[in-house]
């Protein structure tokens, strides 16, 4: 199947911390691709650099057959390509959910309000919050959060959606329910790449499980054979600590 | 007794003073108004990237914040003179421009903190929706940012009116210059000095409770 996602010996410093080490993965489209790994690991730089909220220092990163590293493309118009989901969900206070979502599609797309919120509210229904458009983000729960905030990303249309610990702030009897949406989302066919510590989502869920350490992808292979049957001591040593 | 009281001193200060508290008022709301626009300049300069745009402003900022108002009023007027910039201020357009430049050091303060307050997670989910940076600051960022400017905002509209008492050295005809022109001519020192504080008490009191229900209402 096509690439939807291509990265070539990304290398990512901060200062003169060499947090990635020389990255390479490809992600095909419709693949659920979890990123796991202890703290510190990179997983999230690696996955801040597919939509460039991290500067890519050196590499290649590639989305949809464009290259985001290259200084000619439009990276707020690629963006839009690209939805993300943050652990701290980033919900915009000052604006009602309804507004949260169709804020980017009005301003980004142009779509006039009506139009937008046409976008809106069958995803409002899909994350299961329609009666929650006029609502505050201020009045809601962790989990109501963070499933508007996988609705505003999805206003975009996008075809690859970044999750980054999307359930890691959340109480543990509200994770189900984002989990279940992006488990539909999984199943409608959207390309993923979720930053995660769910291991069971991981398992049913993923297509491919990506362990990172120290910078550098340490193995990846099937959810069975990673969690399974590991290869690399690291990843032995990780899985043993949190399983 | 409402005769005794109209003829008492307190009460026959009073049109004399007006006229000195139409000046204040004036040269505070004209004073602020720039002082409001240099300062959001200022303010959003400070958080440029352009490490010159960024000193240029800090400098301004730095030199106001550091020497008192009374200097820079001086220095204003009678520091630049006429043949340096062609054109020969007046106290009050002197008094409006140093109020304007003081309060614009503050304020520009104000903007900055506030700007740089709101997280960086606004910023960060703006732009992976692909908002420009521009759109990002316009529709999330800076709604934010201004409410939470309202408070100190608030204060320092106080201390610039209170500021252009000082201004009364520069022979600007505001409400402690008439005050005083009062009480020489009449020597009731105490019963105009009364008047003057609760003219400003008149300004100042409202203005707080207007900002108070302005906070609440935003829910700052």
């Amino acid at each position: 199947m096509y690439n939807m996602i291509s990265v070539k010996d990304l290398h990512k410093y901060f200062g003169d911390l060499e947090v990635l080490k020389g990255i390479d993965a490809e992600i095909k489209e419709q693949e659920v691709v979890c990123v796991i790994g202890p703290s510190g690991s990179g997983k999230s730089t690696f996955l801040r650099c597919l939509n460039l909220l991290e500067e890519v220092t050196y590499g290649s990163v590639t989305i949809d057959g464009e290259e985001l590293t290259d200084r000619n493309t439009n990276i707020n118009e690629l963006r839009t390509k690209v939805g993300m989901v943050f652990q701290h969900f980033n919900l915009f206070p000052h604006k009602s959910v309804l507004e949260n979502i169709t804020l980017a599609p009005q301003k980004v797309k142009g779509l006039s309000a009506q139009e937008a919120r046409d976008v809106a509210l069958p995803l409002l229904d899909k994350v299961g919050l329609s009666d929650k458009a006029d609502a505050y983000p201020q009045s809601l729960s962790g989990g109501q959060k963070q499933r508007v905030a996988i609705a505003r990303a999805l206003a975009m249309s996008p075809k690859v959606m970044l999750f980054d610990e999307p359930t890691s702030a959340l109480d543990p009897e509200l994770v189900g329910d984002v989990l279940q949406v992006m488990k539909d989302l999984a199943q409608e066919g959207m390309t993923m790449v979720v930053v995660t510590h769910e291991m069971g989502f991981a398992k049913e869920v993923g297509d491919r499980v990506i362990f990172m350490d120290e910078g550098i992808i340490q193995e990846e292979g099937d959810p069975e054979q990673i969690f399974d049957n590991p290869q690399n001591p690291r990843t032995q040593s990780f899985l043993s600590k949190i399983l | 007794m409402i005769e005794a009281l109209m003829e008492s001193a307190y009460i026959k200060s009073l049109p004399f003073l007006w006229e000195g508290l139409q000046v204040t008022i004036a040269i505070t709301a004209l004073g602020l108004l720039f002082g409001t626009i240099i300062g959001a300049m200022a303010g959003l300069g400070k958080l440029s990237k352009s490490k010159i745009i960024r000193g240029i402003w800090t400098v301004y900022v730095e030199i106001i914040r550091g020497t008192p108002i009374l200097a820079q009023a001086l220095f204003i007027y009678f520091g630049i003179s006429e043949d340096l910039i062609g054109i020969n201020l007046d106290a009050f357009t002197t008094g409006v421009i140093a109020i304007a430049i003081n309060a614009g050091a503050y304020i520009a303060e104000i903007v900055r903190g506030a700007v740089y307050s709101i997280d960086k997670g606004q910023h960060e989910a703006g732009r992976s929706l692909g908002l420009s940076k521009r759109q990002t600051m316009r529709y999330i960022i800076w709604p934010q940012a201004f409410k939470r400017m309202i408070p100190p905002l608030g204060n320092q509209f106080v201390i610039s009116l209170k500021d252009t008492s000082i201004l009364s050295v520069i022979a600007v005809h505001d409400l402690v210059y008439k005050g005083k022109q009062y009480y020489n001519a009449t020597v009731e020192v105490f019963e105009t000095l009364v008047m003057v504080c609760l003219l400003y008490l008149c300004i100042t009191i409202p203005l707080a409770i207007i900002l108070r229900r302005l906070e609440r209402k935003l829910d700052v």
